[in-house]
């Protein structure tokens, strides 16, 4: 690389995981646009980091900033000149503070206005002079998911700050760029490791960036977080091979302890024998959520190991691996100690103590939610093509959020559902009863997998609908950026359950029905089904494009028709986006917007064929009734494709229609049989699809 | 290391390093926290150090005497340093060596966790402090008290003795831990964690407690109101009303609904009683310093440097 480089160190007190990514990438966004706006154009920039220091390196800048014009504004015209056209004492103030004579100024649209403007000339600033102002601004535009204070209080940064170094220049970083943070100044040397190599590192004269990587790496320190994950992931690979075993992926634990340590580290720990008793969930929960550790397992069951990462390389007395088990044990043990203390009464004895467990302030107990949720499902169950046992559902429902008051849930909030699952199963419930609570709460939104039987999806999606229309009639409506009982995923997961189990329920009816198990049928109940309904609808809009891949306008089309039970609501959207590039459907969307606007001007008329003469209404008569045979048909096998491509074939009857038949005309008799056989076809298509909002008007 | 050698080690520590080696305070609280060593101190711009241990009562976490690891009362060990001076997270690691802790055998890790009481308009930044896995330590820069902005900051160091004691000794039961000598520390404390549980659980008279808990708000409003204010006896009233309010709560009284109203009942009081302290220590002439008018903003801890304090 050529031309000159600089690098940039903050060190800080440890900075939380969350927040190293994003102060990364803010870090090397606000670098390279101040790099711009100042003239360096784009040259490469880093940004490195562990949980104490964070760094900038960019390479490939020249000695001297570019010369540069700046257009400053001034006065407005108004004020700049008099009526004779000769300047004011503004106009000649301006130009003097621009450097400019009178005569160089311009006329120019500012913010508020004709102003007065100067091309200013910009003589480049020595480089580091102009790196030094950039890094500062840069440092204090960072945002963090929680500022601080320290010491006396007068700065606000992630974590205390500690010490700066900023270094420049064209064969070794030589240079220190002044520049002062937080009453830290710049200098050039840093500190390694904190207990591999604590003392003083002097960064003056490395080369580049590979040779300040170079240098923290002597002194412990791994200054890429991918490079410490790389490193991580074959440590860890490496100490599950020596026992037989794999790790089990986490993806997210491995980046997350990545960004935790300086000087990656990992040791294996030995669990003893008796805690493999323990529901593997629990095992897995403890020791990766509470301990943050890796679990390896053998034959696809936890194995009797864990992994733990340190930061540092070694383990010279085997402490750290002595102090993890110690640790990993008392953890287990104390959930040992909750499963014991559960499993002393069968899940459904707890019931009775949903009644003291606030569901929300005003729609009382999860005692009175088990009761709605258990209504609405016997309601969905009826639905046709819906096969869920009925006494299983039940179960299911009676037993679904027990688990709330179990020691295990109390402990492990995140397990909820799956404890209720797990001591269900214990208690001998059927496979369909405890496989539904236990998988009640997924999937969360669009992640997750989906409920295994028909009973989970039914109690899935009724307990989320009730929560819908629980809240909803409680008023607590999401709104922009404030969700906080997380109604939109809740929504989400109704959609993908019901598109993908499939359960073939209508939305629309289901959050009317919901209502009115909450709210009882009146007004009320009318007018929030309407709200969760329309709630629900967008959720459908978001799926069809985010995870089916529609195109915006065929969701529209689709909804605009009719939806509700969403499997079919995909599978015409499908069809739709197949079709609407053949010939034969290209003139539909115009034909089709014609009837519509027709439909919506002229009102509904009386149906009298016999009044219909004239060949070219004849002619679409006879071509609707075939039509309707064919996409009734077609919709009996569930074949939309060809339901839409008989549609299609209306395009020419239509269009002759509309060209010879003046549907508006005096006779009223004859224009309301006229413009009933448009609402027939607008009924029709409104079958399939509102192709209209294909149109390209 | 037995339990009070621990104690002894870490106070003598901290007593090295400037800080007033205070007593627990002589009222069931939560946490070291509400101590007004803690609570009041880091308030307004007087620097002060202080180390306590202070007995921590949290009557919902009691287990009977049965569960190896959870107790009803248990022994904090507190630090403040105000303001947070640079080399915070370095005095910590030393005091660390003070306990045996060698720190090039361990690993020591500083992960984020932050703090905060809705019962005293009170929270920070910080860590939980991790050794070979094992959380030994809070670490919280206080940002606000009484829902006052703090300035200057102050660092608050908890040690859980217990837990760090179980750690040293490789004990499986908190019960099994040396107190001093051989004697357990589950001889000593095993059966007051059995009764104050039944007690928490079972006992507690819960219209005396919640009766109470309206008689020292009143008590509290009252020292509140009087000009000047008193305002340590109101904040130990509110004390009694956060003591008050856990035992109902163990004792299963309190509605989800209705426990953010009370715990605001109490949070109000601290927050007068924050406001009050500071009033009250300027119409003293902020007697330990720090006050920018005195020209002594630098705010040293008033037993000046490293080691000197006696």
């Amino acid at each position: 690389m050529s031309g000159a480089e600089f690098l940039l160190e903050l060190r800080c007190e440890e900075i939380p995981a969350n927040a190293l990514p994003g102060i990364r990438e803010q870090l090397s966004q606000l670098f390279a646009s101040e790099l711009a706006d100042n003239g360096f154009g784009a040259p490469a920039v880093t940004s490195l980091s562990t949980a104490r220091r964070v760094v900038v390196h960019v390479a490939g800048l020249p000695e001297t900033q570019a010369d540069r014009e700046e257009e400053v504004f001034g006065p407005p015209v108004r004020a700049a000149y008099t009526s004779d056209g000769s300047p004011t004492p503004a106009a000649i103030g301006f130009a003097k503070g621009q450097g400019v004579s009178v005569d160089a100024l311009r006329v120019a649209k500012g913010p508020k206005g004709e102003v007065v403007a100067a091309t200013r000339q910009l003589k480049g600033r020595p480089t580091p002079e102009v790196l030094g102002e950039i890094a500062a601004r840069a440092v204090q535009a960072l945002r963090f998911p929680k500022a601080m204070r320290w010491g006396q209080g007068g700065h606000s940064f992630v974590r205390p700050l500690h010490g700066i170094v900023a270094l420049f220049g064209a064969d070794r970083l030589d240079q220190v760029v002044p520049l002062s943070l937080f009453g830290v100044d710049s200098g050039s040397a840093t500190v390694g490791h904190r207990v591999a190599s604590p003392g003083e590192l002097e960064i003056n004269g490395t080369k580049g960036l590979s040779g300040y990587v170079g240098l923290l790496a002597d002194a412990g320190v791994v200054i890429d977080p991918a490079e410490r994950r790389r490193r991580l992931e074959a440590g860890a690979a490496a100490l599950a091979a020596e026992v037989g075993c794999t790790v089990r992926p986490d993806p997210g634990l491995v980046a997350e302890l990545a960004e935790l340590v300086e000087c990656p580290g990992i040791v294996r720990g030995d669990i003893a024998e008796r805690f493999l008793a323990l529901p593997q969930e629990v095992l897995v929960t403890t020791l990766r959520h509470h301990q943050k550790c890796l679990v390896l397992e053998r034959d696809a069951a936890v194995a009797p190991f864990f992994l733990a990462v340190c930061d540092r390389p070694d383990d010279p007395q085997g402490l750290i691996r002595r102090g993890n088990e110690w640790v990993a044990g008392a953890r287990l043990a104390d959930a040992e100690f909750f499963f014991d203390h559960d499993r002393k009464a069968p899940l459904a004895a707890r019931r009775e103590a949903l009644e003291r467990v606030v569901f929300h302030q005003k729609l009382g107990s999860f005692a009175v939610k088990a009761e709605k949720v258990a209504a609405l499902a016997v309601e969905l169950a009826a639905t046709r093509g819906v096969k869920a046992d009925a006494a299983a559902l039940a179960s299911a429902c009676a037993l679904a959020k027990a688990d709330l008051v179990t020691a295990m849930v109390g402990e492990f909030p995140e397990l909820q559902g799956i404890v209720g699952g797990i001591y269900a199963r214990l208690d001998g419930e059927p496979e369909a009863v405890w496989q539904a609570v236990y998988d009640q709460y997924t999937p969360a939104g669009l992640e997750g997998a989906l409920p295994r039987g028909a009973v989970g999806a039914v109690l899935g999606v009724a307990d989320r609908l009730d929560t819908l229309a629980a809240l909803f009639g409680a008023g607590e409506v999401p709104s922009g950026s404030k969700d906080p009982f997380a109604l939109r995923r809740a929504a989400l997961a109704v959609v993908r359950i019901c598109a993908e189990a499939p359960l073939p329920a209508d939305l629309g009816a289901a959050a009317r029905a919901a209502a009115v198990v909450r709210q009882g049928a009146g007004d009320a109940a009318e007018a929030t089904g309407a709200a969760v309904a329309e709630f629900l609808q967008e959720r459908v809009r978001h799926y069809l494009t985010a995870v089916a891949g529609i195109s915006p306008e065929v969701a529209e089309a689709v909804i605009a028709a009719r939806w509700g039970v969403i499997a079919d609501d995909v599978a015409r959207a499908r069809a739709l986006e197949a079709v609407r590039g053949e010939e034969a459907f290209a003139p539909l969307a115009e034909a089709f917007k014609r009837v519509r606007n027709m439909v919506a001007k002229g009102g509904a008329g009386r149906a009298d064929a016999k009044l219909l003469t004239e060949r070219a209404e004849r002619d679409l008569l006879g071509a609707v009734e075939k039509v309707e045979k064919d996409v009734t048909k077609a919709a009996n096998r569930g074949e939309h494709l060809a339901g839409l491509r008989a549609l299609a074939t209306l395009a020419a009857p239509l269009n002759a229609f509309f060209t010879d038949v003046m549907v508006l005309c005096d006779d009223e008799k004859l224009r309301a049989a006229r413009l009933a056989l448009l609402a027939r076809v607008e009924r029709l298509f409104l079958r399939l699809a509102d192709v209209s909002r294909l149109s390209a008007r | 290391m037995d339990l009070q050698s621990l104690i002894l080690s870490l106070s003598r520590f901290w007593g090295d390093h400037g800080c007033i080696v205070q007593q627990p305070y002589d009222l069931e609280v939560g946490a070291g926290t509400m101590h007004p060593e803690t609570f009041l101190r880091v308030l307004g711009p007087e620097p002060y150090r202080v180390a306590y241990v202070q007995p921590s009562r949290r009557p919902a976490d009691a287990r009977f005497g049965e569960n190896p690891f959870r107790l009803g009362k248990h022994l904090q060990m507190q630090v403040i340093l105000k303001p947070s001076p640079d080399d915070v997270q370095d005095l910590y690691i030393q005091s660390l060596a003070a306990l045996g802790i060698d720190p090039s055998a361990h690993d020591i890790r500083f992960e984020e966790d932050n703090w905060e009481s809705p019962t005293l308009g009170a929270w920070g930044v910080g860590w939980q402090v991790l050794l070979d896995g094992m959380e030994i330590s809070q670490f919280t820069y206080f940002q606000q008290a009484g829902g006052i902005d703090l300035k200057p900051i102050s660092a608050e160091l908890t040690y859980g003795l217990e837990r760090i004691a179980m750690f040293l000794q490789r004990k499986e039961s908190v019960y099994d831990i040396a107190w001093g000598g051989d004697l357990a520390y589950g001889k000593i404390r095993h059966q007051d964690e059995v009764e104050l549980s039944r007690y928490a659980f079972e006992v507690a008279d819960v219209e005396m407690l919640r009766r109470h808990f309206a008689d020292w708000e009143q008590e509290s409003a009252r020292c509140l109101d009087l000009d000047p204010p008193l305002v340590v006896p109101a904040l130990e009233a509110a004390l009694k009303m956060s003591h008050l309010f856990n035992l109902m709560d163990a004792r299963g009284a309190v509605a989800v609904t209705e426990r953010v109203a009370l715990i605001g009942r109490v949070r109000r009081l601290a927050i007068r009683c924050a406001k009050a302290y500071i009033e009250q220590r300027e119409r003293l002439g902020f007697p330990l310093g720090g006050a920018r008018k005195n020209g002594n903003g630098g705010g040293r801890p008033p037993a000046g440097a490293k080691g000197a304090a006696r």
